[in-house]
């Protein structure tokens, strides 16, 4: 196996219960919204669980629960 | 003659602003709109110890000056602009002190306006159970506002900011921030100063704001714009770029702060709000708790409504009754007891029903669920081309679609809010029950199945699946129409679930049924007046021409006294301005299945549906003789002339029932509508489509049972 060269840590690739902290966002749109609301590059993140109907992520961020879709996880970069 | 002092209350969504509110204002606050939108504005008195009253406006809840919604847009044009009717003499700011170190943004943001500010920390008491220890004196020192700790559940602390308001009050300079809080960069600033120079009365913040927002903010003229965007591009400025820097900075400056002044009791085991939601919010269980939850909502409004429904009824009937004993027979008299007692007793008998479906919703909204409810549904509202939040206005729409209209304003992509705006008029309302509860019963009979099961209350529970349905058939035919590039979000905080505060829910409830009661009232007090005139008066020499045939009609059939009567009054109505009216749109609606009377009664509900109950009491007292009777009584004695058949037949009923499930009858709703997306466009499209349906759906219903 061959690491892909490029690879980001994206949270929605993650699996519920992973804890991590926030390195950037992919998407500058989504992240200046994700930090107006208290999400910033070194807060802890913990994925909690999925949505029903396989949609977003149930998250919790430093002590504040959200609830994202998708495309909105897949902009959070971990660490 | 000098102007109120006038406070704005702002915090980020979820800070516990509106119970702040409340116990400050209490019964005393009125809602209003701000100018051009709906977005409701509550503005209440409060009464400091010095006897001095203040105005107090509790702003939409804002993580920030880059705004998402309509919601937080109108926080902005309010306070970027210092002509503005809503720009506050001073600034109250309210912050979960539990979630200090996410709620600050906005507070730095407010004190480099130059207002005079003081920061509420709310949630004391939450605090104390967390043992979560503050120095109030550090983070005065470091944010350079003045602090005070309270509880807008409790009150506690609320004497504090009281005496803290007059102080400032009193001296307003010295609650202004000295310097501000962000520091721009040259270019930031030098863009800030000729914005300025455009608009005129703006701080340096005020200026960057504008140059931020210049493409949206109303109380720009085209030419201020013009030179706005100009001006921007020669200073090469990247919105974007500097929202980020600007976010950052104030994070990096106001974090250490809140570090070093709380200390929290470091309980990292988890809360029950988690542990709630790994049942509420799971995969499996969640929507299926949802759905128990609103079955149990509708559950209640049956189970519990019903005696005081009873109450109403009969107090109606004794008032209309004492009326005609005691006033002289004459048409005064008739006006009042057929045409507004009988109107206004027709659907204040609702308001049981509506009280119950309001007390819930706020119920479900108070204490945090409905955040979850968007949140677990947004993939499936998504493929209908709404959003999460949308939810919140299809449960809401089961009350009233005016508010469930109105709360759409916290989606920000325009698209999802415009298809949830078109399609909420489907579910049905509860001003449908009136019409679906005298209709129901022709329908289905009133048995037991399978043992728990009403038969009538599983039809309802059918209606209300119908409107749903369409609802989103409705959206998802929109979501193939529309077109937008515009990007869309969820992003939702989901609060600690909180024991709901009954004085919260209570002043909702209370505000929203008496607004319910006072514009239904109004209209229906309108439209009975009306239709009594044109149900009692006829072109000249019409009506006296009736009643000599009807006379001679019934002596030559030797009816008695009762019968005589009514054929009288029945061929009265018929010769009557209503009842020229009714026969003129009878060709259009009787392959429907409907007679002229059925035809007032629809034009008289386009102006709202429940008065379709309160018209059928006026024709049909009127066109009768006797009052002892209900209007679903009289209903059923109803013949046509011609067969001897009863008019309310399965297939009438039905045909009537699913014409009120689909046609958009409330002008409130049109009127609103026009306003939430400024134009008579979206309305018209909306009237159209869902009258269209119901005239077909009733047509066909018609003929294939008939």
């Amino acid at each position: 196996m061959v690491a892909t060269v490029g690879q980001q840590n994206e949270l929605n690739q993650a699996k519920p219960g992973l804890k991590g902290e926030v390195s950037h966002f992919s998407n500058e749109r989504i992240g200046s919204k994700l930090m107006a609301m208290g999400v910033l590059p070194g807060s802890r993140i913990e994925y909690i669980r999925k949505a029903p109907f396989g949609g977003g992520c149930y998250v919790k961020v430093d002590n504040v629960l959200l609830g994202l879709r998708k495309a909105e996880a897949a902009s959070i970069v971990l660490k | 003659m000098t102007k109120t002092f006038t406070i704005a209350l702002l915090g980020n969504p979820n800070c516990g602003k509106s119970s702040l509110f409340n116990q400050l204002t209490g019964l005393r606050q009125k809602v209003g709109n701000f100018p051009g939108v709906t977005v409701d504005k509550k503005v209440g008195k409060l009464v400091l110890g010095n006897r001095q009253e203040v105005s107090i406006i509790d702003f939409p809840g804002t993580y920030s000056f880059y705004p998402t919604s309509i919601d937080e847009r109108i926080v902005v044009q309010s306070l970027s602009n210092p002509n503005d009717e809503n720009y506050p003499d001073a600034v109250v700011y309210v912050a979960d002190v539990t979630k200090l170190e996410k709620h600050l943004l906005l507070l730095t943001q407010l004190r480099d306006l130059g207002l005079p500010l003081v920061l509420a920390l709310n949630m004391s008491d939450v605090a104390e159970q967390q043992g979560l220890e503050v120095s109030t004196e550090l983070l005065r020192k470091g944010l350079g506002v003045p602090v005070v700790m309270l509880s807008g559940r409790t009150g506690a602390g609320v004497d504090d900011l009281k005496r803290l308001l007059e102080e400032m009050i009193a001296k307003p300079g010295s609650y202004k921030a000295s310097s501000p809080f962000f520091s721009m960069s040259g270019q930031e600033k030098a863009l800030a100063d000729a914005a300025r120079a455009i608009v005129p009365g703006a701080n340096t913040y005020q200026g960057l704001l504008i140059a931020h927002h210049y493409e949206w903010l109303p109380f720009l003229s085209e030419a201020q714009r013009a030179l706005l965007k100009d001006t921007s591009e020669e200073h090469g400025f990247v919105s974007l770029s500097s929202q980020v820097g600007e976010t950052m900075q104030r994070f990096d400056r106001f974090t250490p702060v809140v570090k070093s002044a709380l200390k929290s009791g470091d309980s990292e085991e988890k809360g029950i709000t988690e542990r709630l939601d790994a049942v509420l919010t799971h995969r499996f269980f969640g929507p299926l708790i949802f759905f128990g939850l609103m079955l149990l909502v509708f559950q209640a409004i049956f189970a519990w409504a019903g005696t005081p429904m009873e109450w109403i009824e009969t107090f109606f009937t004794f008032v209309g009754d004492q009326v005609r004993e005691i006033l002289p027979a004459g048409w005064f008299t008739d006006l009042l007891t057929d045409g507004i007692i009988a109107g206004l007793g027709g659907v204040l008998v609702f308001i049981p029903q509506i009280t119950i479906l309001f007390l819930l919703i706020a119920i479900l909204e108070e204490v945090g669920y409905m955040a979850r409810a968007a949140f677990m549904f947004d993939q499936v509202m998504q493929s209908f081309g709404l959003n999460g939040r949308s939810i919140v206005a299809l449960v809401s729409g089961g009350a009233c679609a005016i508010p469930a209209i109105m709360s759409t304003r916290t989606i920000g992509n325009w698209k999802e809010r415009l298809i949830t705006i078109l399609v909420t008029p489907f579910i049905s309302c509860s001003a449908r029950i009136p019409v679906y509860t005298v209709l129901v019963g022709f329908v289905v009979p009133p048995r037991t199945v399978l043992g728990i099961f009403n038969m009538q209350g599983l039809a309802f529970m059918g209606l209300y699946l119908l409107g749903i349905v369409s609802a989103l058939g409705a959206a998802y035919i929109f979501k193939l129409i529309l077109k937008t590039r515009e990007q869309s979000f969820l992003m939702l905080e989901l609060p600690e679930y909180r024991v709901p505060v009954v004085r919260n829910v209570g002043l909702t409830v209370w505000e929203k049924v008496q607004s319910f009661v006072v514009e239904a009232g109004k209209i229906i007090l309108g439209v009975s007046i009306i239709l009594w005139f044109l149900a009692s008066y006829g072109p000249p020499g019409e009506m006296a021409a009736a009643e000599t045939e009807a006379l001679s009609a019934a002596e030559q059939l030797q009816l008695d006294e009762t019968e005589t009567d009514n054929l009288v009054a029945s061929r009265k109505i018929e010769a009557s301005f209503a009842g020229h009216i009714g026969k003129a749109v009878e060709p259009v609606i009787r392959p429907l299945g409907y007679d002229w009377k059925i035809g007032i009664a629809l034009i008289t509900s386009f102006a709202a549906r429940e008065v379709f109950v309160g018209t059928m009491a006026t024709i049909y007292s009127i066109g009768s003789a006797d009052d002892e009777f209900t209007v679903r009584e009289r209903m059923a004695q109803e013949r046509n002339p011609l067969t001897g058949e009863p008019v309310y037949n399965l297939a009438t009923a039905l045909s009537l029932l699913l014409f009120y499930v689909f046609a958009m009858q409330c002008m409130s709703t049109v009127a609103v509508v026009k306003r939430e997306t400024k134009s008579w466009k979206w309305p018209a499209i909306q009237f159209a489509f869902m009258t269209g349906l119901a005239y077909l759906s009733a047509l066909l219903a018609y003929q294939l049972l008939s």
